[in-house]
């Protein structure tokens, strides 16, 4: 296991590594004075002469690369071109309204996901298992920042069932206003995970410590939910590990669309006022998230299953 | 030679007709069909199908509601929203098909030099993939688009590299399992050169598989360029994108729900069609990538 865990880590530090050499190139690759791609045409002419100083364009590019590293390993991502305040903490600062978002998405629709199919493991081939596959797969189809359009325009516009813009301020407020935006971000999510669930669920029902389970006369519930299901939505922690950037563009899109505070708000915002630091600090540090995500639903696979540690 | 040719050819179409008919017999399969078939149909057609200019002003009839005349009433400028739905599609597959198309040439040929090729090559390249990979895919396009500027091609750029890894992998693990199948073991023994065996013998057993994948693909492209167009970083106006539709319709929610209908609408029914119809083509072509996804 733990050659596993550092052999997993070592790869997550590796696509980092590679990630942020992508990025360098792909701002260098566009033609033009590097320092204004960077800081953009609204940037002060110190601060152009201190991020031409401190990127080292007159060194050959494998010394600015290696300066890009330093910074980037001291966590300086670059200063905000109207603020003058560091990249890193305005993205830090804004990063935890995206994931309580996303927190909340996941929650509801894994539990729900979980709930369906599980039930439509337990009674394959009733009618409420074919509706459930039907539904899942008309979800799964549904684009989140559409869904959040068309809530918006349901509940928040014509019914005002739910406020349409803003986080809101206390806790039952801010719950209030994460409902449309969790509701618009899960809901693709409720169908694939219950789609999932239900494959692994018939999968496990038919393995050999269900059948000793049965034998030993336990329950058909007690069966189903504590010996089967445990092990069932193991594939469920993968799916949402490497679904974390599908959920974070979701994200993005229930931010703008809601009006909320957070990092696609943030991103969006600096790319129409050309705050371009902001904007690849953000991509940075999302970029991050995801890989340590990945990492990490890999370790809990691993070591829920050991069978997976042995597997590349 | 020639007869083979013709054979080979008359071979295809008879596999390609059995697919369809498969598909044809689910249920979903056929929905996604007809369904498929009308979009691409209308895109094609469009000019002929618009009632109206779908750029054509008239600040006269603006924000009007569904009626004989303007089907899903009109916009801000008065445009008929129905001409621009239909032009619309034809904007979504004018990205998503040479965008998909793009990315599974680039993938096929990476993944099966990277299953085919020497190890560290393979190597090399499966970190690539999992490095565009760890890019959330909305957050590379924003920095893309920061970076050079949106347009129509930039969109199409975004989106091939972000899936070509998909392709690359897939295609790779079909040729290390086709690797070791006699056919190809024959070739080798006869001295084929590395171009021959990937192309003439690998390719076919490789392209159903991939073809089922880019089916699927297509709502996830149409629905990027959806979105990119509606944070206003996709096509640009006045070209009518379902997108573009969606962010008139956001800034005017409270004065008309037609607009955000109109281009959300499009958008749901195309990604369910392409979806039955991927389901169902993977059913039929190959039946085993079911438990794989």
């Amino acid at each position: 296991m733990f050659f596993y865990a550092a052999r997993r880590f070592g790869l997550a530090l590796l696509i980092l590594f590679v990630a942020v050499t992508v990025m360098f190139l792909m701002i260098r690759a566009v033609p033009g004075d590097p320092v204004q791609i960077m800081l953009g045409p609204r940037a002060t002419p110190e601060l152009q002469a201190r991020l031409t100083a401190e990127l080292a364009l007159d060194q050959p590019i494998i010394k600015q690369l290696m300066i890009f590293y330093g910074n980037m390993l001291q966590g300086d991502l670059g200063i905000d071109v109207f603020s003058g305040r560091s990249v890193t903490t305005i993205v830090f600062q804004q990063l935890p309204h995206t994931l309580w978002l996303i927190f909340a998405s996941i929650t509801w629709s894994a539990s729900l996901g979980i709930a369906l199919g599980a039930y439509a493991a337990a009674h394959p081939n009733t009618a409420i298992d074919r509706a459930a596959a039907a539904v899942s797969v008309s979800f799964v189809a549904a684009p989140a920042f559409v869904v959040a359009l068309l809530s918006l325009l349901i509940f928040a516009v014509h019914l005002q069932w739910f406020p349409a813009i803003g986080a809101g301020e206390g806790f039952w407020d801010r719950l209030n206003h994460l409902v449309l935006p969790a509701f618009a971000i899960g809901l693709s999510w409720v169908g694939y995970i219950a789609r999932l669930v239900r494959a692994s669920m018939l999968e496990v029902m038919g393995e050999s410590h269900v059948r000793t389970a049965r034998a030993f006369g336990l329950s058909e519930r007690r069966i189903v939910l504590i010996y089967a299901l445990r092990i069932a939505i193991l594939p469920v922690v993968t799916v949402i590990g490497v679904g974390m950037g599908f959920l974070l563009s979701s994200a993005v899109f229930a931010e703008i669309v809601f009006a909320r505070p957070g990092l696609g708000k943030l991103v969006i915002d600096s790319i129409t006022t050309r705050n371009y630091p902001i904007v690849m600090g953000s991509v940075l540090i999302s970029t991050g998230l995801f890989v340590i995500s990945t990492a990490l639903a890999d370790l809990i696979n691993a070591w829920l299953d050991p069978r997976a540690r042995a597997a590349r | 030679m020639a007869d083979m040719t013709v054979e080979l050819q008359k071979k295809t179409r008879s596999e390609l007709g059995q697919i369809l008919t498969g598909v044809a017999r689910d249920p979903l399969g056929l929905m996604g069909l007809v369904i498929v078939g009308t979009i691409v149909f209308c895109a094609i057609f469009a000019i002929w199908i618009v009632p109206y200019d779908p750029v054509a002003m008239n600040i006269k009839d603006r924000l009007q509601g569904p009626s004989t005349s303007h089907l899903l009433g009109t916009d801000q400028l008065g445009r008929d929203t129905f001409s621009r739905v239909i032009m619309g599609g034809q904007v979504a597959l004018k990205v998503a098909l040479p965008a998909v198309f793009g990315a599974m040439a680039i993938g096929l040929t990476l993944g099966m030099i990277a299953g085919y090729g020497p190890r560290w090559l393979d190597n090399f390249l499966m970190l690539l993939f999992d490095t565009i990979r760890s890019f959330p895919t909305v957050m590379f396009a924003l920095a893309v688009v920061a970076l050079v500027g949106p347009s129509l091609q930039t969109v199409v750029l975004v989106v091939m590299a972000t899936s070509i890894p998909t392709y690359g992998r897939v295609a790779r693990t079909q040729t290390l399992t086709l690797q070791n199948s006699e056919f190809i073991l024959a070739e080798r023994s006869m001295g084929a050169s590395m171009a021959r065996i990937l192309g003439v013998h690998m390719l076919p057993n490789i392209i159903g598989v991939l073809a089922v994948l880019a089916a699927m693909d297509i709502p996830t492209v149409i629905a990027l360029e959806a979105g990119l167009s509606f944070l206003g970083l996709g096509v640009k106006p006045p070209t009518p994108s379902w997108g573009a539709l969606l962010k008139d319709g956001y800034s005017l929610i409270r004065q008309t729900p037609w607009l955000v209908v109109g281009g959300g609408l499009p958008i749901i029914v195309a990604t369910l069609g392409f979806t039955f119809l991927g389901e169902s083509l993977r059913d039929v072509v190959d039946p085993k990538l079911r438990k794989q996804r």
